[in-house]
């Protein structure tokens, strides 16, 4: 997992995920954006065009981040859905709360 | 290698052996590269998420063994998983979707939405899980 500043917020966050995220890094996530949101930057944007595989640990990952950015007064967005990431979200109906976004711009702009 | 020897494995069950149920996939794959990307995804997804929930009723005791056996048929994909461990008390009938804003409990539910089939039973001192996929008409 690799965080990225997106320029010159200082209220964002981008989290870029590589590989699968699992029940074995979902916890690392979890820290990420509990670290990001604590720090000030409560619009988290996860960039999911390299993760290759999610399961429910995963997703549960980010509808917890979800809940620390909206409760520091901020948002989590998604962007840049793998088909079977995006098969993962439609399959838990997810895709209502979660939206996402083609590009990470759009994540920023879009609510 | 012949499609009813199937693909075998046996590994503690514990998450970090996950990656190993991946990579068996992979091999299974590459064997029948026929296998449709929509049927490849979602028995990996039920299959994940069978296989995580093993490793969590396995963990706070002794680390016990999982074996699973994939084969990949004609008309299904079709895998069997099997471990020592404590009865799985799992309902299946009844795995549905938790809250929206839950972030756990949706295993389960989300592995029965992949695929056509996921079966439990217990039998001696042994769980038994079955996940089947039907393969799309090519």
């Amino acid at each position: 997992m690799t965080e990225v500043q997106a320029g010159e917020r200082p209220d964002v966050a981008v989290l870029r995920i590589e590989g699968r995220l699992t029940m074995v890094n979902a916890p690392a996530l979890r820290a990420s954006v509990g670290e990001a949101v604590e720090a000030g930057r409560t619009t988290v944007v996860i960039d999911l065009a390299a993760c290759t595989f999610m399961d429910s640990s995963g997703l549960g990952a980010i509808v917890g981040g979800l809940k620390a950015a909206r409760q520091a007064g901020g948002d989590l967005r998604i962007a840049r859905l793998t088909p079977q990431v995006r098969t993962v979200l439609e399959l838990t109906n997810l895709d209502r709360v979660l939206r996402p976004h083609d590009t990470v711009e759009a994540a920023l702009d879009g609510g | 290698m012949a499609a009813d020897l199937g693909y075998r494995l046996t590994t503690p069950a514990v998450p970090q052996s996950l990656d190993l149920v991946h990579e068996l996939l992979e091999s299974a794959w590459a064997g029948h590269p026929d296998v449709a990307v929509e049927d490849r995804m979602r028995f990996e997804i039920a299959l994940t998420e069978v296989a995580g929930n093993i490793m969590e009723h396995a963990a706070g005791g002794e680390v016990l063994d999982l074996t699973l056996l994939v084969r990949v048929l004609e008309p299904r994909l079709e895998a069997r998983f099997e471990d020592s461990g404590p009865q799985a008390g799992v309902d299946l009938e009844s795995a549905t979707l938790p809250d929206d804003l839950a972030e756990s409990g949706r295993g389960l539910a989300l592995a029965r939405r992949a695929v056509e089939e996921v079966a439990y039973w217990r039998e001696g001192a042994t769980n038994h899980w079955r996940i089947v996929r039907v393969r799309s008409p090519r």
